[in-house]
């Protein structure tokens, strides 16, 4: 699968496509995460909206990315949830640890950063 | 006077008499390494052999065999891996990267008899190098490069020539195929000592898990796990607290194989510590996040329902970490999900949890599972899913829990076809016996 990385100041949109149910998308999604993370890169929305499905592995390798980010002192918020993935996420309860949003504009907005006029894109093959 | 033809004839007789001497010695050199090396397997004896023979052989004084590693072969001046021998000191960092550089890109030998004249290593001009003269033969298996044998400066002042570097290419030519064999039976032997620990491992879960059903009157109590792997994350387990009462439980440790094992075998201990310690549901689950929150890196969750069943009075209070919703079939009405929840353990340190209560009437049945049931996928990725599961049991549910749960896991098994199993399915059936 590719993972979108697209770039507004210091918030990254990381964009998954295809299904996260715990194979090898799901650890490539982890991965780039997990190098942004060490690259310096700790404001993070993860957009689901083009997860076709997902599962509870999907769900666990979001809470390690979200546990990962919240240690370097960042923050990993959601956006785009599939109803799928909503309702994983409130089974869980994990909506009270998350926080979601509608498009990847809100959640970009909620880091309190000025968009940047064009944004730079990344298709980060994996 | 011998005439010039004789004398022609003499020096021909004395060329082909060396050439034969030179291949019987050859020959002889390959039986010795091909004797020595049958003796052993392992890839450090054998690449010590080789070595000992290449000194003494090929007349020098120092020998290195180095190993290209599969797993850096994107970075290859890193992958080279001496073994043995003292001459792992003699190279400089650069002449050492040089050396290792040529060889990757060239795949052919190397001699070099003068440091000073050779244009490949002009840039160590007048620097005094512990090395005079070395010849370097890449060991070639089915055209891919899996190391270099390389000899180090020639006994008594003299050079390299080609007989040596023939020498060494039929050493090279013989070891490959040998040092390949020994690298994959090193290989196999860890892999052999991973399943044999994976089995061990799995043993000892085994053994966390209820062997038999409990005795429980009036009351028919049963659990199964299908692991996905060896080990598994999903856990169940029956704690009997007085005469009456038994603590049911069943999680799913997000992951799997050993390291969601290995923090299932803590869950389940933290669970039976506050069980005896908590008569509620939800002061145990309370407790046990806390512990767990503190025990493990928050790298992992743990999802669990827990219940506790009073035999006598026929209810149950529960409480539920993010787990599957269980369903409970109640008299003739539609099932029901217990949709009671709080956060999965071991994310956050201090949460609390809700507790409820249902109580069973004869013939009620509850049933709790973990998601490698509904989220069990066929080739079109569609889940099995609840509505599946509920018909299922609708149709079964005075099959004995046995059965039931039997039945469960074949309809399963059926939807995902050729899909293998991708998570660990776990159930648990408490049904009251009609009466």
């Amino acid at each position: 699968m590719s993972v979108i990385l697209t770039y507004y100041n210091d918030v990254v949109i990381v964009s998954a496509r295809g299904n996260l149910m715990g194979g090898k998308e799901t650890s490539d999604y982890h991965q780039t995460v997990k190098d942004l993370i060490s690259g310096g890169s700790v404001k993070i929305v993860a957009d689901l909206s083009k997860v076709k499905w997902m599962n509870s592995k999907g769900l666990g390798m979001l809470m390690a990315c979200y546990t990962s980010c919240t240690n370097a002192g960042g923050s990993l918020k959601i956006a785009g949830a599939t109803e799928k993935a909503k309702s994983l996420l409130m089974m869980t309860k994990l909506l009270t640890i998350f926080e979601a949003y509608d498009t990847t504009e809100q959640a970009v907005a909620s880091f309190k950063q000025n968009p940047v006029q064009s944004p730079s894109c990344t298709d980060h093959d994996r | 006077m011998k005439s010039d033809d004789q004398l022609v004839r003499i020096r021909q007789l004395e060329k082909e008499n060396d050439q034969l001497q030179r291949s019987v010695k050859e020959l002889s050199i390959l039986n010795e390494i091909a004797t020595a090396i049958g003796s052993t397997t392992t890839l450090d004896r054998i690449i010590d052999l080789i070595i000992e023979k290449c000194v003494k052989h090929c007349n020098v004084e120092q020998a290195a065999v180095m190993l290209l590693d599969d797993e850096e072969e994107e970075r290859p001046f890193k992958t080279m891996v001496r073994k043995a021998d003292r001459s792992v000191n003699m190279l400089p960092f650069r002449l050492d990267e040089q050396l290792t550089g040529w060889t990757l890109k060239h795949k052919k030998p190397l001699l070099v008899n003068n440091f000073e004249t050779d244009e490949r290593f002009k840039y160590l001009s007048g620097r005094e190098l512990p090395v005079a003269s070395l010849l370097s033969i890449p060991l070639m298996l089915k055209g891919r490069l899996i190391g270099l044998i390389t000899v180090f400066n020639k006994k008594h002042g003299q050079h390299f020539d080609s007989n040596d570097q023939r020498l060494l290419s039929i050493i090279s030519a013989q070891s490959a195929q040998v040092i390949e064999n020994a690298r994959l039976h090193d290989q196999e032997q860890t892999l052999l000592k991973m399943e044999h620990e994976y089995r061990l491992a799995s043993e000892i879960q085994n053994k966390l898990l209820p062997k038999s059903s409990p005795d429980c009157p009036g009351y028919e109590v049963a659990g199964i796990s299908h692991p996905a792997q060896v080990v598994g994350g999903d856990y169940f387990d029956f704690i009997p607290m007085d005469a009456n009462t038994m603590a049911v439980c069943l999680g799913d440790i997000s992951g799997k194989g050993l390291p969601a094992a290995m923090l299932m075998s803590n869950l389940q201990a933290a669970i039976r510590a506050q069980t005896s310690l908590n008569p509620s549901p939800d002061a145990c689950l309370e407790k046990s996040n806390r512990l767990l929150y503190q025990n493990t890196d928050h790298s992992k969750f743990a999802t669990l329902f827990y219940g506790i069943l009073d035999i006598k009075n026929h209810q149950m209070c529960f409480s539920n970490a993010g787990h599957n919703r269980p369903l409970f079939f109640h008299q003739a009405q539609e099932p029901v999900c217990l949709e009671t929840a709080g956060i999965a353990l071991s994310l956050i340190e201090e949460t609390s949890y809700k507790q409820d209560q249902i109580r069973f009437e004869p013939g009620d049945l509850l049933l709790i599972y973990s998601d490698g049931i509904t989220e069990a996928i066929n080739t079109e990725y569609e889940e099995f899913g609840e509505e599946r599961l509920t018909a299922l049991i609708g149709a079964n549910r005075s099959d004995p829990a046995d059965e039931l749960m039997k039945k469960i896991i074949l309809a399963v098994e059926s939807h995902a076809g050729s899909q293998p199993q991708a998570d660990d399915m776990t159930i648990v059936v408490i049904r009251r016996k009609p009466s």
